[in-house]
């Protein structure tokens, strides 16, 4: 059978770019397959979507070299118009791609344009509602749906073309990580139902593996990995030095092959592979009655976050929430009955789904939300009675987008921008700006909008560490970013809370969390359901639950290994004890 | 959140007038309103797009954008009786000439603002862009342009928003009461909002293309809007509303 989506040899540079942005890529997709790309940002995966469904070289113009045929058709010689009849897309800017106000509207407009008789149009319509589960929003206005939701009805909007491919640019970037599985399911159940072959880019690797059945790794625009997830994520080595994440329980069969317990086999994609991996490696009965001879790590040390910083918690705290509610005039998350204290040098996570209170939470530690009831400080300052700009000296925040933050024409400006709003002196500012520049690699003198959406993100973070303040509130510092970034920020962010800041982060990633903080703030429906130490969270199942969060696969893992196979698995949280620990239990026996 | 222009739904006669028609109505009450003299017309007018407003359950945004029209309109009165010096002296500089036209231009202010809103706050988008397509013959991508641009109205307004609190929580001072300085302080704010909006349009050109916004014409909508019984009464009403304002 002839692939639906053919490249061969191609290469392109954009117009206003001096590097190529993909290098001589030849690759074939089958129909049907559920294809995921991932790789470090810059490495063209946006670029490849284009090739795909043909605005490369339709909409963005630029050298293009090679050959792209899609359904057999030459992409260079035939409209965008009717590469768009066999390839849907759906952007990475959902706000940009919808053309209506009422959802039905919407879903309409490819309809009509296309030309689909009019007596089809409706069985059309509600198929693909029936088919993505969303057929209660029909009438609603896009503006009132949730990210999520949008994200449905952009994918609806696409499905009802009836297109053979669909290719999506990281369609759950923004998503908490419960929509964000529901997204890749619908997918699913449109790829298998119908046979539409799926193309989609995405960071988190956890989703990749469980979902696609072949993933392509992408380095400077070339193709790096080709294969299966298993195939694929074999190869952490080289992964690791792209700067892509592999599953934390493929690390784990890594970790175990190269020290000679396993052969060198296919890595575990999931919790339930691993699971079966340690288990038949542990006979349950002998080490169960050994446990006693095995050396038991000391809980302390297997519990706290590997990359937490280890500071004295006894000081008072800088951040304080006292029986806070607040909710707004037009709806929205409200909050209530919100308390937390923040002591300087610790960083808390809060988790919890779109919608549970978070950002309503951050922009009340800001100060640009007050309380209805209760109080909020900030160092001292209650932020009823002081202004926001003078909150600000105290305590700087990240938001998820950066573009919002920046605002000056050069990146040095940029940095010392927010202490020159503190009345710093200019050359003052500039001296301490430059310094942190230097530290974080940046160009001082290009436009912070000339650069990528990570240093972008970096550029933001530097204004933040400049100021040096007593309170860092972090608003989704990771998404968006590449594993790299991500490491590159919360390491950063780690660093500030050694030198004496609190930190606040709110973050979707579990694994970043439980990688980080010390303690998490479980939310849900604008209330906190808990406030404790990371793992001991984690490991809650029903506190989980109840607040619609998976935890981190190692600790997943863990648990089960725990009730199943040995109780001297309970609380491990990282991939090094627990592969110690398999080590230590096998040895004994 | 609620922008003054977005729908409210219902399934009054207001809203199930053509699209075309209601655009038809709101020019007739603005012609009437500019050609109308007398107190009595200005006032009536005013009070007829609110009584529409009222019946069609969209009073609501109406009052909101009052709220805003009015503090212009009181301006625009003070400079023209500072400026209109004929006529009876009445109060220090104000003249009787001046109270008159003032209070006219006042009026015909919120007399030209509301009926147009009105028209949007009972219609669908696209429902307006088809509409003008077919009963018109406008041209779908002017339609599209002007639909789209109304439609990216709050999209930047939530983007403008986010932006001023991402700079407050910076340290900037837009909680000061002094508004030159605050206006100085937005400026900046004007490149992240250009960049977000130049990026936004072009990903929305490109989804348009590849949803097949190019083969698209005038047979091509859904939904037919035929000009009904109804829209001829209506269109009737228009002609007496011009004429009355010619008379008056």
């Amino acid at each position: 059978m002839e692939p639906i989506i053919e490249l061969d040899r191609v290469s392109f540079t954009y117009a206003d770019a001096d590097v190529c942005c993909l290098r001589d890529i030849t690759l074939a997709i089958d129909e049907g397959t559920f294809v995921g790309i991932i790789g470090p940002s810059g490495a063209g995966k946006t670029t490849l979507t284009h090739v795909c469904s043909g605005a490369v070289p339709h909409h963005f113009s630029g050298k293009f070299f090679g050959a792209a045929r899609v359904a057999g058709m030459d992409t260079c010689t035939v409209s965008l118009t009717d590469i768009a009849r066999v390839v849907g897309s759906v952007l990475q800017d959902i706000d940009a791609q919808m053309v209506a106000s009422v959802v039905e509207d919407e879903l309409l407009f490819g309809l009509e344009n296309f030309g689909v008789a009019h007596d089809q149009i409706e069985a059309r319509i509600s198929g693909a509602f029936d088919a993505i589960g969303i057929a209660d929003l029909r009438q609603r206005e896009i503006a009132t749906l949730s990210g999520g939701q949008k994200q449905k009805v952009a994918i609806a909007a696409i499905l009802a073309l009836e297109p053979r491919v669909l290719v999506l640019d990281e369609p759950t970037a923004a998503l908490d990580p419960v929509s964000a599985r529901m997204v890749f399911e619908v997918l699913r159940t449109i790829n298998q139902t119908r046979g539409i072959t799926v193309v989609i880019v995405e960071q988190a690797v956890a989703l990749l593996s469980e979902f696609c059945n072949r993933v392509i790794v992408l380095d400077q625009g070339t193709v790096a990995l080709d294969g299966t997830p298993h195939e694929v994520f074999a190869h952490a080595e080289q992964l690791r030095r792209i700067g892509v994440d592999v599953p934390r329980t493929a690390r784990i069969s890594n970790s175990l092959a190269t020290a000679g317990l396993i052969p060198t086999c296919e890595p575990c994609l999931n919790v339930d592979e691993a699971y079966k991996l340690v288990s038949s490696l542990i006979n349950p009965q002998k080490s169960g009655a050994r446990t006693s001879n095995v050396h038991q790590p000391i809980d302390d040390e297997r519990g706290r976050s590997p990359h937490a910083p280890r500071v004295e918690l006894n000081a008072s705290p800088v951040v304080e929430v006292r029986n806070v509610s607040f909710s707004y005039a037009n709806g929205g998350a409200a909050v209530h009955d919100l308390e937390l204290h923040v002591a300087p040098g610790e960083i808390v996570g809060i988790v919890g789904q779109n919608g549970a209170g978070k950002t309503t939470l951050t922009k009340l530690l800001n100060g640009l939300l007050k309380p209805e009831r209760g109080t909020v400080a900030i160092a001292g300052n209650d932020t009823n009675t002081t202004p926001v700009s003078t909150i600000a000296r105290h305590a700087a925040t990240l938001f998820q987008n950066p573009d919002r933050q920046l605002c000056r024409n050069t990146v040095l400006e940029e940095v010392a921008f927010g202490l020159e709003l503190q009345g710093v002196s200019s050359t003052e500012a500039q001296r301490r700006a430059q310094a942190v520049i230097e530290r974080f690699g940046l160009p001082a003198n290009e436009a912070p909008f000339s650069l990528s959406r990570g240093q972008r993100q970096m550029v933001a973070l530097a204004s933040v560490v400049v100021m040096e303040p007593q309170v860092v509130i972090l608003d989704e510092p990771t998404s968006g970013l590449d594993y790299r970034e991500c490491m590159t920020v919360m390491e950063t962010v780690r660093d500030m809370a050694q030198n004496g800041s609190a930190v606040v982060l709110v973050c979707h990633d579990m694994e970043v969390v439980s990688d980080f903080a010390q303690r998490v703030v479980v939310m849900a429906q604008g209330r906190i359901l808990g406030t404790m130490p990371t793992h001991e969270a984690f490991r809650n199942t029903q506190l989980m639950e109840a607040a619609h969060i998976a935890p981190p696969q190692v600790i997943a893992l863990s648990e089960r290994l725990s009730r199943g196979v040995s109780p001297t698995f309970a609380g491990i949280a990282e991939v090094s004890h627990l592969v110690g620990h398999v080590m230590e239990l096998v040895r004994h026996e | 959140m609620n922008n003054v222009i977005d729908y409210v739904p219902g399934t009054t006669v207001l809203h199930r007038l053509n699209p075309v028609v209601k655009l038809v109505l709101a020019a007739a009450i603005i012609a009437a309103t500019l050609l109308a003299n007398s107190w009595f017309a200005l006032v009536g007018l005013l009070v007829l797009t609110l009584a529409l407003g009222a019946y069609a359950g969209t009073l609501s945004r109406l009052k909101g954008l009052l709220a805003m029209l009015i503090p212009v309109a009181l301006i625009m009165l003070i400079l023209q009786v500072i400026f209109v010096r004929t006529g009876e002296p009445v109060l220090v500089v104000a003249t009787t000439n001046g109270l008159a036209t003032g209070g006219r231009a006042c009026l015909r202010l919120i007399g030209i603002a509301l009926p147009l809103v009105l028209v949007l706050t009972v219609t669908r988008l696209t429902d307006l862009a088809n509409a003008c397509v077919e009963v018109l013959h406008l041209p779908y991508r002017y339609a599209f342009t002007f639909t789209t641009a109304l439609r990216f109205v709050p999209v930047f307004t939530q983007e403008m928003q986010a932006i001023m609190e991402a700079q407050t929580a910076r340290g900037v001072e837009f909680d000061t009461r002094n508004p030159f300085k605050k206006l100085s302080l937005m400026l900046p704010i004007c490149i992240p909002l250009l960049v977000t909006s130049v990026g936004k349009t072009d990903a929305a050109a490109l989804a348009a293309e590849q949803r097949g916004f190019y083969l698209r014409t005038r047979e091509s909508s859904y939904k037919r809007y035929p000009i009904t019984a109804l829209d001829f009464a209506a269109l009737a009403f228009c002609a007496m509303l011009v004429v009355l304002g010619i008379v008056m």
